[in-house]
């Protein structure tokens, strides 16, 4: 087939937060642009579903919290409200099969590891400022930082098993990875990007503080709207070939191919998806070698769906943070009106993996038991449970992010945001701030489009195309 | 409502025990700042400083350029001088603020959660 089905200015590939991100910005700037996504939907790793019972539930990304105002920013324009989590009560901990209750940040059952556990994050987060956000490559003892994994870091300045427990939850969490998995420098620099360690677990001052009122992908969808038929669905893409200043790529199975012809691409996916298309000429190594360094982290996100949030009644918050089983975290996400209750709790890193095998009838009554044993039998007894295994999910293979191994931002980063001829990267990933986060999506966005723009030879936002013709 | 005499004698008895506590110690190591407490409920103002992984003496008014201003309920800063308040809780909803730089937040954040879980260690 050598037809061209569609000719635009600049092909985005993807429509999650950074694509649509990028796309409605040439578009504003008077840029034709054509977005291809394979899924049958917008928002990428954003995904609200309304469930059998009629229940919404965010199986992605779903808060928003201080210093996103990217996220913030999109949410005002479209009209979309946000509301706090609920955190008003004690959270539980499950440490070595005893439960207690806490109130604040921090699980309180051994004063002095969580102490320990403090000062260490202090540590990181100290750290973290001293690594750049552009270039965290360039810190003054990178290859040393990039040489090690944040396990290897704990190991040797955290003693207590306790303040150990604590920090990998956090880990876990954040990441969907084991610490020992994690180059420490790309660690600090997602650390400096979100504002620290702290502010990444938190819910109020932190980057669990507030939820959209119907759910995140609203906003993408809101993109989308903007954007109209320029946004193509079900539409994966089988390869890309570009020069110096064209790009065809070729979207659909076999049978009913479609290709799509532009001056730029922006590829807006994580890395490791960015290589499984086939790109004529191939990649630049160091491109594809750095893609092979940044797996998806390995996380199931579960919703238990309650007809009302009973924890709240014995005074808790819907918080767990446990060191033992397959649940090693949970949020209240109820609605905002409280019409019913629900439960969300995050599967990572090697639980995340283990339990793949046993199945997701398995997982939930895993998943229920542990949730009971934290909040009473009523946990026990819920409406419906609802699982997102992103490792499954065909166009993400994991989540809630990638992350860098060790020698990867070292060895191959300034590849991670370099133009290669016609084609440009975005997606959280390639973030500086809120890397991983929708935030991070956003502006990752933005920043494309305004290279794409550039090489175009456009003069600016809104004033539309200069009198040279770009870098061509 | 607490007194300004009320928070200055728990803040003496912080002070005692945060002076003696090897982890403070460690974390405020190079760490010299002037700290600045604002009351929401009455007009007390107070000034701490830390110089030399010591802190200082409470001082009434504010005194100097501070580097983090922490604002709160008088009753809240004196329930957390003596121990009875864990102060990630009053951070986290809101009740107490930290203002200043990101370092200088992440600092005092972290070394007020150790003064409180070291005292019930």
């Amino acid at each position: 087939m050598t037809a061209v089905d569609l000719e635009c200015e600049v092909v985005v590939v993807g429509a999650g937060f950074a694509g649509l991100s990028a796309a409605r910005q040439l578009a504003r700037d008077g840029v034709d642009v054509v977005v291809v996504e394979a899924r049958d939907r917008v928002g990428g790793r954003s995904w609200t579903v309304e469930t059998p019972g009629g229940f919404h539930v965010d199986r992605g990304g779903q808060w928003i919290g201080p210093t996103q105002d990217h996220l913030q920013a999109l949410a005002d324009e479209l009209g979309v409200s946000t509301f706090p989590t609920f955190t008003t009560g004690e959270a539980v901990e499950w440490r070595d099969g005893v439960r207690h209750t806490y109130s604040g940040l921090i699980p309180t059952s051994d004063h002095a590891a969580a102490a320990e556990g403090v000062e260490a994050i202090l540590d990181l987060d100290l750290a973290a400022l001293e690594v750049p956000l552009v270039a965290p490559w360039e810190a003054a003892d990178a290859a040393s930082l990039d040489g090690q994994t944040l396990g290897t870091w704990l190991g040797a300045h955290v003693e207590a098993p306790a303040a150990r427990d604590m920090l990998n939850v956090a880990v876990k969490a954040v990441f969907g990875a084991e610490p020992e998995e994690l180059s420490l420098l790309f660690t600090l620099f997602y650390l400096h990007g979100g504002g620290g360690l702290t502010n990444l677990v938190r819910t109020t001052g932190g980057a669990q503080e507030r939820r959209f009122v119907g759910g995140s992908q609203q906003l993408a969808l809101g993109m989308a709207a903007e954007l109209g038929d320029r946004v193509v669905l079900e539409a994966p893409v089988e390869s890309i070939e570009h020069g110096a200043d064209q790009v065809t790529v070729t979207v659909g199975r076999a049978d009913a191919q479609r290709r799509v012809r532009g001056r730029r691409v922006i590829v807006a996916m994580a890395p490791a998806m960015s290589v499984r298309m086939r790109w004529s000429p191939p990649l630049p190594g160091v491109r594809d070698q750095l893609a092979m360094r940044m797996p998806m982290g390995s996380v199931t996100k579960i919703h238990a769906l309650y007809e009302h949030p009973f924890w709240r009644d014995q005074g808790l918050n819907g918080q767990l943070v446990s060191n033992q089983g397959a649940l090693r975290s949970t949020f209240d996400d109820s609605p905002v009106d409280g019409s019913h209750g629900a439960l969300v709790g995050f599967i990572a890193g090697n639980e995340c993996r283990q339990l793949e095998r046993a199945g997701p009838d398995a997982r939930q009554r895993t998943v229920l038991a542990e949730l009971q044993r934290a909040f009473g039998p009523r946990a026990a007894e819920p409406l419906e449970v609802i699982e997102q295994h992103w490792p499954s999910e065909p166009f993400t293979r994991g989540g809630p992010v990638a992350y860098a191994v060790p020698g990867a931002l070292s060895g191959f980063g300034p590849a991670l945001r370099e133009p290669i001829g016609s084609v440009h990267w975005a997606g959280t990933e390639t973030a500086t701030e809120w890397c991983g986060y929708l935030d991070g999506a956003l502006s990752s966005g933005v920043r494309a489009a305004a290279e794409v723009l550039m090489a175009l030879g456009y003069r600016g936002p809104g004033r539309g195309r200069g009198g040279s013709d770009g870098d061509t | 409502m607490a007194t300004r005499e009320e928070i200055a004698g728990a803040y003496a008895e912080w002070r005692q025990r945060s002076n003696a506590n090897a982890r403070l110690k460690k974390m405020v190591r190079g760490w010299d700042r002037v700290i600045h407490f604002a009351t929401t409920d009455t007009t007390d103002a107070f000034t701490v400083e830390v110089v030399g992984q010591e802190l200082s003496e409470l001082t009434f008014g504010h005194v100097g350029t501070p580097d983090v201003i922490v604002t709160g309920s008088s009753e809240d800063f004196c329930d957390m001088f003596w121990g009875d308040l864990n102060p990630s809780e009053k951070y986290m909803s809101g009740e107490i603020i930290l203002a200043g730089s990101q370092h200088d937040v992440m600092r005092i954040d972290a070394i007020s959660m150790v003064a409180f879980l070291d005292q019930g260690a």
